[in-house]
């Protein structure tokens, strides 16, 4: 990835406290900067990782949830369905609008970034108002509130004229970039990472540990899973409208439940808790279509099978998820770290949460 | 027996945990039945009967787990009806569970910072609305500090690591400092869990059979430690034990369950000799081979 090595909550280094904060942040800009550069030339290449980027969004946010928190929630595309309806919308009405005072090309990332944020707080209201009622209850009750609220923000907007209905919402402007999307991964990245090392991220694993002590040990539980859960909702949002912003055309389609499973056994397969695990499940599973692709028009069999790619892909990952299980049941790290379970040689950071 | 124990007790200050005729029933199932305890400072009291006599429900009740059907419970003097056991554990009560309930996939360290970090300006005292928008406000605040990780957060992380492994080093287990819970040997886990109780700074700490599985000497040096917790923490301590020695050990005042129902109250030795408690927790062979009781 992109991302510059963020830094462990307790690690001693020579960078200033006041700084500590800011520094990844900075570092990563320049760093974006060049990615575009590089990218600028290669369309394909360019919309591929826009999608991986996409998706790792999705995985790490919702690996918030059903990972560090151990609550199931099976409807983060309704989240994204959100944000991309909403930020698409704005984008649409405030098409020919410019502010006077900049360049038209840095005016439309203000606008750009503006209906991001705001797509991606709606999703974080929607969450909200889905979390505060399921998430009092322990159990499967958040699965199935979430898997209806997914199927109904699909319904609401195949019937919804402003949304453009079964047909789609089409003419977004194309504003978004690949360094755009991979700032946003790097900020959920960075978010996911420093609550993990807060110590929000140790009661939210506390209550994915044992609720019932966790609540005895005095963590507000419910306030602590609505409150993960609304952070996971905005960055679907924000997922969702990256995504608006560089397809030609969104649809329901795009966001029906075999999406919610797909983020689902990203976050399984990298491991529950795991947000590295989260990123390269997602890439992972993201590139293999496209590597079927290549490997079935490579053995000759002349587009009939490599056509059939996307419908063979549920079953693919239905078999990799079986595999999975009966090989490795905590996902590719478990609840570990990439550098956790990296080679001895290779020095590695002193854990300080699991 | 009960008045005189509490008449006593008077001079030691308000209770800190009291219950006055909580009942409590499942269905047609009395689980507990005008259940009265009132724990002050300094107090050690145990709580004893056999197996089912409702020991953990009175736990559970105390706690917030369950809402009595009856009576009230009252903590620190604020009545807690319907308060929900994390805010009922704000207000200084804290317990230990009975089949162990560690964080398992957390470090010992972790285990007792989740405790540690869950109090404090984090949670201002009440329910009402005013408390609930400065709760709020502050967990936001919070929240912001460890995203953007600020100067000040940091302080408080360095604050907490240092206050959690100084309860390690109180429960002796700051070797075991980085090991996942549930990797640690049973009489630590057991400890471990005291740490975190500790953590959450009570007033008065409710054990549920803290010796359950340790060998005879590891029960000792618990006696000894629990003493020294209650003194070193001011605390009052509540113990439910199955472990007679243990009880007749360290217990001032212990109350005993059958039924639900309070069947004795008072000093060991009173205890002990109470034909009723030997007959229900002792039984009726007991009685005979030892030809009743004094």
């Amino acid at each position: 990835m992109e991302t510059p090595a963020i830094p462990a909550p307790e690690a001693r280094s020579a960078v200033p406290a006041s700084l500590r904060g800011l520094l990844p942040v900075l570092l990563a800009l320049p760093v974006l900067a060049l990615f575009q550069g590089l990218m600028s030339d290669a369309p394909f290449a360019s919309y591929l990782l826009s999608v991986v980027g996409v998706n790792i969004i999705l995985a790490v946010s919702l690996n918030i949830v059903n990972g560090m928190t151990g609550q199931f929630s099976i409807g983060h595309a309704g989240f994204m369905a959100v944000g991309a309806y909403i930020s698409g919308v704005l984008s649409l009405n405030f098409k020919d609008v410019a502010l006077s005072f900049l360049p038209v090309a840095v005016s439309d990332q203000v606008f750009f970034v503006v209906s991001l944020l705001v797509g991606g707080l709606a999703a974080a209201l929607c969450g909200f108002l889905v979390g505060l009622p399921s998430l009092r209850l322990r159990g499967d009750y958040l699965a199935i509130v979430t898997l209806g609220f997914g199927e109904i923000i699909r319904v609401v907007v195949q019937n919804t004229d402003a949304f453009g209905r079964a047909l789609g919402l089409s003419g977004i402007p194309q504003t978004s970039s690949p360094a755009m999307v991979y700032f946003f991964v790097f900020l959920t990245v960075l978010v996911a990472r420093r609550i993990t090392g807060s110590s929000h991220g140790r009661s939210l694993w506390a209550i994915r540990e044992d609720e019932v002590a966790a609540e005895a040990m005095g963590v507000d539980t419910t306030g602590y899973k609505v409150r993960a859960f609304v952070i996971s909702s905005f960055f679907a949002g924000i997922a969702g409208a990256l995504f608006a912003h560089f397809v030609p055309i969104i649809n329901p389609g795009s966001f029906t439940f075999v999406k919610s499973m797909e983020i689902v056994v990203m976050v399984v397969l990298g491991g529950l808790g795991s947000t590295t695990g989260a990123i390269v499940a997602a890439t992972f599973l993201t590139l293999l279509p496209e590597g079927m692709r290549s490997l079935f028009t490579l053995l000759g069999a002349e587009g009939s099978l490599a056509q059939k790619v996307d419908q063979i892909r549920m079953p693919v990952y239905g078999l990799l998820l079986v595999a999975l299980m009966l090989a490795r049941p905590q996902g590719l790290f478990g609840t570990k770290e990439i550098w956790d379970v990296l080679p001895r040689w290779i020095p590695r950071k002193r854990r300080g949460l699991a | 027996m009960s008045a005189a124990a509490e008449e006593t007790k008077a001079e030691a200050g308000a209770p800190l945990l009291q219950a006055d005729g909580v009942s409590i029933q499942f269905g047609g199932l009395k689980a507990l039945t005008d259940f009265n305890l009132s724990v002050r400072q300094g107090d050690l009291q145990g709580l004893i009967g056999p197996n089912g006599a409702g020991k953990s429900t009175a736990f559970n009740v105390l706690t917030g787990v369950y809402q009595p059907t009856q009576g009230e419970v009252r903590v620190g003097g604020q009545r807690v009806n319907g308060w929900l056991p994390h805010q009922i554990n704000h207000l200084g009560l804290a317990r230990t569970f009975q089949n162990i309930r560690l964080f398992r996939a957390l470090t010992a360290l972790d285990n007792v910072k989740v405790a540690c970090r869950a109090q404090g300006a984090l949670h201002p005292e009440g329910v009402g609305l005013g408390a609930k928008m400065k709760g709020a406000f502050i967990n936001y605040r919070d929240w912001w500090r460890a995203l953007l990780l600020t100067p000040r957060f940091q302080q408080e992380e360095r604050e907490l690591t240092q206050q959690a492994e100084h309860l390690l080093e109180v429960m002796g287990l700051s070797h075991r400092r980085d090991e996942e819970a549930r990797n640690l040997p049973y009489g630590e886990q057991r400890r471990l869990e005291i740490a975190r109780a500790l953590g959450t700074q009570p007033k008065v700490l409710l054990l549920d059979e803290p010796a359950a599985g340790m060998n005879t000497r590891e029960k000792a040096d618990l006696m000894v430690l629990i003493r020294k917790l209650r003194d070193d923490f001011k605390l009052g301590v509540l113990v439910i034990e199955h472990d007679m020695k243990l009880v007749m050990g360290i217990c001032e005042c212990i109350t005993v369950l059958d039924h639900g129902e309070t069947i004795a109250r008072g000093a060991p030795a009173q205890v002990r000799s109470d034909r009723k408690v030997i007959e229900a927790y002792l039984g009726d062979s007991y009685l005979e081979s030892h030809g009743g009781a004094a």
